[in-house]
């Protein structure tokens, strides 16, 4: 492994602990996650952050190494949420518990816990707000490795693969008209409550969706 | 019992496992893997990776057994404690 070339500053000189919490709140928000209520623990991770974008010019995690390959190393700058989706929804907190879920009430209790899931496992993977996607539109989602287009129609959210079997366009960037999603490259006709097209053999993968406190989150198997 | 400690210099939870294992009076060995370079430092991510299937610390390892993370309730276990 070669060291990589250094990365751009992202963050000011003299960023503080304030300003990193200030710049994460909001999206991590979005992700379903808030600072753990451990007040003396996230300054204590964020100050090791700060120590490491003085080093390195990012805000790398602190319980994670660095392998100098940009590709692998760019999986672990704070917040690493989307990354590792699946393993952090459900142990409730990312890694290092910066952040934990924003239904969690005490983050002291998962301080320390590492129970990460069980390949095969169901988990409830918070992807949006329900009041981010407007009725009648189709987006794109990532969870893992996982591709998935998540659509609402009127109150209902329905999640299916973003590939089309045709050619593999990404379907979220189709049109959504009533329960249907045309393919936006040939037109081809999907039902975003089963998957099903009229095109035998050519259905595509749905997953569960389920709506809690405000929150759309999809069910996907931990691989 | 061998007990080795592979930790990050930054990590929080690597040195709550150090503090624990200070406390308890168990004899082990640490290496801090961000503060070796050069091949030393490959050397050292490679032997995380291939014990515990990724890159995240502490990595502690008690005989054959390999903890990933600062899991208190297994390091009793193992330990004995």
């Amino acid at each position: 492994m070669s060291a990589s070339k250094p990365v751009r500053r992202r963050f000011h000189e003299g960023t503080t602990i304030a300003d990193l919490k200030a710049y994460m709140e909001p999206f991590v928000a979005s992700l379903g996650y808030r600072l753990n209520t451990e007040t003396e623990f996230v300054d204590e991770v964020l100050a090791s952050e700060i120590e490491i974008l003085e080093a390195t010019g990012d805000v790398y995690c602190p319980c994670r190494v660095r392998t100098g390959d940009p590709k692998e190393d760019v999986r672990i700058v704070c917040p690493c949420i989307p990354f590792h989706a699946e393993q952090f929804a459900a142990m409730r907190k990312c890694w290092c518990g910066l952040f934990i879920r924003a239904d969690v009430v005490d983050g002291a209790d998962l301080l320390g816990v590492i129970e990460e899931p069980e390949a095969g496992t169901e988990v409830d993977v918070p992807v949006c707000r329900v009041a981010d996607l407007p009725a009648g539109s189709i987006r794109h989602i990532k969870i893992g490795k996982s591709d998935i287009a998540l659509a609402r129609v009127g109150d209902e959210f329905y999640a299916l693969s973003n590939v089309c079997r045709h050619a593999f366009a990404p379907l979220a960037d189709g049109v959504l008209e009533g329960h249907e999603v045309m393919c936006p490259w040939h037109g081809w006709r999907y039902d975003v409550r089963t998957g099903h097209t009229d095109h035998p053999g050519a259905d595509v993968k749905t997953y569960p969706v389920t709506v809690r406190d405000g929150e759309v989150l999809v069910s996907v198997t931990v691989r | 019992m061998s007990v080795m400690l592979y930790a990050l210099s930054t990590c929080p939870y690597c040195r709550m496992a150090k503090k624990y294992l200070d406390e308890s009076d168990v004899a082990y060995d640490i290496l801090e893997v961000d503060l070796l370079e050069g091949a030393e430092k490959d050397d050292a991510v490679a032997r995380v990776k291939e014990l515990s299937g990724g890159t995240s610390f502490p990595v502690i390892v008690v005989g054959e057994e390999v903890i990933v993370g600062f899991n208190k309730k297994r390091m009793k276990e193992l330990l004995g404690l």
